[in-house]
C-alpha cells in the first residue's frame, strides 16, 4: 500500500464529513490540475474553532486530508487556522506520496479560506 | 482474512495450471537455443515449431505466417510501423480509441513524415466503416483498427473495414490483443493482413505474443539482429513462453465458448446489481457488440481513483478509467473520444471478469461498490466536478 495506515483510516472513516447549516465561516479550494475540490464549514466560539465539517471531491488522499484537517484544527484560534500550512496536514497523515502532495495543499487552502471568511464575518459584525 | 476478488483480467490473467505444467521443462530440461544445430538446440526448435503449429491451427493460418514477439506492444509497433515503413511514405488510417501501442506508433510515423488520420468513434466507442471509406486516399498505405477496446470492450466492425481495405488494396492491421482467445477471429473473412495477439491476456505467460502476417504482405522488421523468425524478428526465441502460448491457445480453443457464456452472464449480473442499487451510474461501451467479461461503469461525480482505492482495501481489484498523475488528471482517451461528459468520465471504473470469477465474487463486488460509492458521495460537495 502506497498510503499510510492513518491516511487509509481517514479515507475509510472520514471524520466530520458533510454540510453545516449556518456556519460562522466557510471556504473552499480547488486544485486546477485535477479538479480536486475541498470545502470546510466552521463553527466558531470565542475566537476558537468549536466544530468543523468538510465536503471533498477527489482521490482517496484528498478525502483523507480534509478529514484529518478537521481534527487537527479542533479548538485552535481562527487566526492560527488562517495561516495553516499543507505540511502540517501531510504530517498528520504520516506522509503523502510525491504525486499526491496536492491533497494536503487543497485541504490547507480550503481551511485558510474558511478561517479568513470567519474572521471577515466577525469583523463585519463588529462594524455593524 | 479479507476476501480477494480479481476483476482486472483485461490487464493480465493468472497462468492456467495446464500451461504452467507444459512450460516447466523448458526452463531446466530443454534449455538449448533453437538456433543451435546440436541436439539441445533441436529439441528447443521442435518445441517452438509445435507451438507455432498450435497457434496456426487455432487462427486457421499457415505456421510461417506467424512471428513470435515479446508482447502486445511489440506486435502493435511491428504491425503499424512494419506496414508503413515497408512503403516508405504515405497515409495511415487508425482510430482515436486504439491502445497507446498503436497510437504512439502512429505518432512516431507522423514524426517521420507520414500522414495519419485518427478516426472518431460514436457514443459506444465504435468506428463507422463509412468514416474509413471517406478517409481513404490514393496514398493510403495502411489501416490499423483494433478488434475490441480494452477499456470499454466495444468490438469494432473489422469485417466491414477489412472489406473496404481489401477493395482499396490497402493492408489492414488489427490489434486483437483483447479478443484473441475470447472472440471468434477469421483473418480470411475479415480480410486481415496483420494481427497482434498476446499470451498473458488468455491465461498464458507474460512476455510472449505474436503477429500474424498474411503471406505476401510487404512488411519490414523493426528489430534487427540474427536470422530468427524467418528474418522478420531478431532475437533468441522465448522458448518457455512460446510453449506456454501454444498451450494457452489450445486451452482457449477448448474452453473459449463455454467460458464466454458464463463470464457474460456474470458481467450482466454485476451490472444489473449495481444499476439497481447505486444512483447515477452508466455502462460504457456497446450494449451488445462487446467483450464477454468487460464492464466499464461511470459513477457520476465520484473520482474513480477513490473507488479503486476503497475497493482495493476490500480485496477487490478493478482499474480506474481516469488517472491522476502528479496532480494532473487525465480522463481516458477512449471515454473522451466517445463524448462521455467529464463529470461522468472522471468516475469510470473498469471491471474485467475471467474464468475463475464466481457469482459469489460478483455479489460481494456489488455490495462493496454500493457501500463505497454511497460513503464517498456522502463527503462530496454539492454539485461538485
Amino acid at each position: 500500500m502506497r498510503y499510510s495506515p492513518t491516511l487509509v483510516d481517514h479515507f475509510l472513516n472520514p471524520r466530520n464529513a458533510g454540510l453545516m447549516r449556518e456556519a460562522d465561516g466557510s471556504g473552499s479550494d480547488e486544485y486546477a490540475g485535477c479538479g480536486d475540490l475541498t470545502r470546510f464549514y466552521l463553527r466558531v466560539r470565542e475566537g476558537h474553532l468549536a466544530e468543523a465539517r468538510f465536503q471533498a471531491y477527489g482521490c482517496g488522499p484528498t478525502i483523507a486530508a480534509a478529514s484529518v484537517a478537521t481534527e487537527l484544527a479542533a479548538g485552535r484560534a481562527v487566526e492560527d487556522l488562517a495561516t495553516l500550512k499543507a505540511q502540517e496536514i501531510e504530517d498528520a497523515l504520516d506522509g503523502l506520496p510525491e504525486d499526491r502532495k496536492h491533497a494536503a495543499e487543497v485541504a490547507a487552502g480550503a481551511m485558510r479560506a474558511a478561517a479568513l471568511d470567519a474572521l471577515r464575518r466577525r469583523h463585519g459584525n463588529r462594524e455593524a | 482474512m479479507t476476501r480477494r476478488v480479481y476483476l482486472d483480467h483485461n490487464a493480465s490473467t493468472p497462468v492456467h495450471p495446464e500451461v504452467v505444467a507444459e512450460m516447466l521443462p523448458y526452463f531446466s530440461d530443454v534449455y538449448g537455443n533453437p538456433s543451435s544445430v546440436h541436439g539441445f538446440g533441436r529439441d528447443a526448435r521442435a518445441a517452438v515449431d509445435a507451438a507455432r503449429d498450435r497457434v496456426a491451427a487455432f487462427l486457421r493460418v499457415r505456421p510461417d505466417e506467424l512471428v513470435f514477439t515479446s508482447g502486445g506492444t511489440e506486435s502493435d509497433n511491428f504491425g503499424v510501423k512494419g506496414l508503413a515503413l515497408a512503403r516508405g511514405s504515405g497515409h495511415v488510417i487508425t482510430s482515436k480509441v486504439e491502445h497507446h501501442a498503436v497510437l504512439r506508433s502512429a505518432q512516431a510515423l507522423e514524426a517521420q513524415g507520414f500522414a495519419v488520420s485518427y478516426l472518431p468513434v460514436d457514443q459506444y466507442g465504435m468506428v463507422d466503416p463509412d468514416d474509413v471509406r471517406r478517409a481513404l486516399r490514393p496514398d493510403t498505405i495502411a489501416i490499423s483498427i483494433m478488434h475490441a477496446n480494452s477499456e470499454v470492450g466495444t468490438i469494432q466492425p473489422v469485417r466491414a473495414i477489412g472489406a473496404l481495405a481489401r477493395a482499396a488494396g490497402v493492408p489492414f492491421h488489427v490489434d486483437a490483443v483483447q479478443t484473441f482467445g475470447k472472440v471468434e477471429i477469421d483473418v480470411d473473412a475479415m480480410n486481415i493482413d496483420a494481427l497482434s495477439f498476446s499470451g498473458h491476456k488468455i491465461y498464458g505467460p507474460k512476455g510472449i505474443a505474436g503477429l500474424y502476417i498474411r503471406r505476401g504482405t510487404k512488411m519490414v522488421s523493426i528489430q534487427h539482429g540474427g536470422e530468427h523468425e524467418r528474418r522478420r524478428r531478431a532475437g533468441t526465441e522465448n522458448v518457455p513462453g512460446i510453449v506456454g502460448l501454444g498451450k494457452a491457445v489450445e486451452v482457449r480453443a477448448r474452453d473459449m465458448k463455454t467460458e464466454a457464456e458464463a463470464v457474460s452472464a456474470l458481467r450482466d449480473r454485476m451490472w444489473e446489481g449495481i444499476r439497481a442499487r447505486v444512483p447515477e451510474v452508466r455502462l460504457n461501451g456497446h450494449p451488445t457488440e462487446r467483450l464477454p467479461g468487460t464492464a466499464n461503469i461511470c459513477y457520476r461525480n465520484v473520482e474513480s481513483e477513490s473507488i479503486v482505492l476503497a475497493l482495493d482495501l476490500k480485496g477487490i481489484a478493478v482499474s480506474a478509467g481516469s488517472a491522476c498523475t502528479a496532480g494532473s488528471v487525465e480522463p481516458s482517451h477512449v471515454l473522451v473520444a466517445m463524448g462521455v461528459p467529464l463529470d461522468w468520465a472522471m468516475g469510470a471504473v473498469r471491471s474485467s471478469l475471467g474464468r475463475s470469477t464466481t457469482a459469489g465474487d460478483v455479489d460481494y463486488v456489488v455490495a462493496s461498490v454500493t457501500e463505497v460509492v454511497r460513503r464517498i458521495r456522502q463527503a462530496m460537495p454539492v454539485g461538485a466536478a
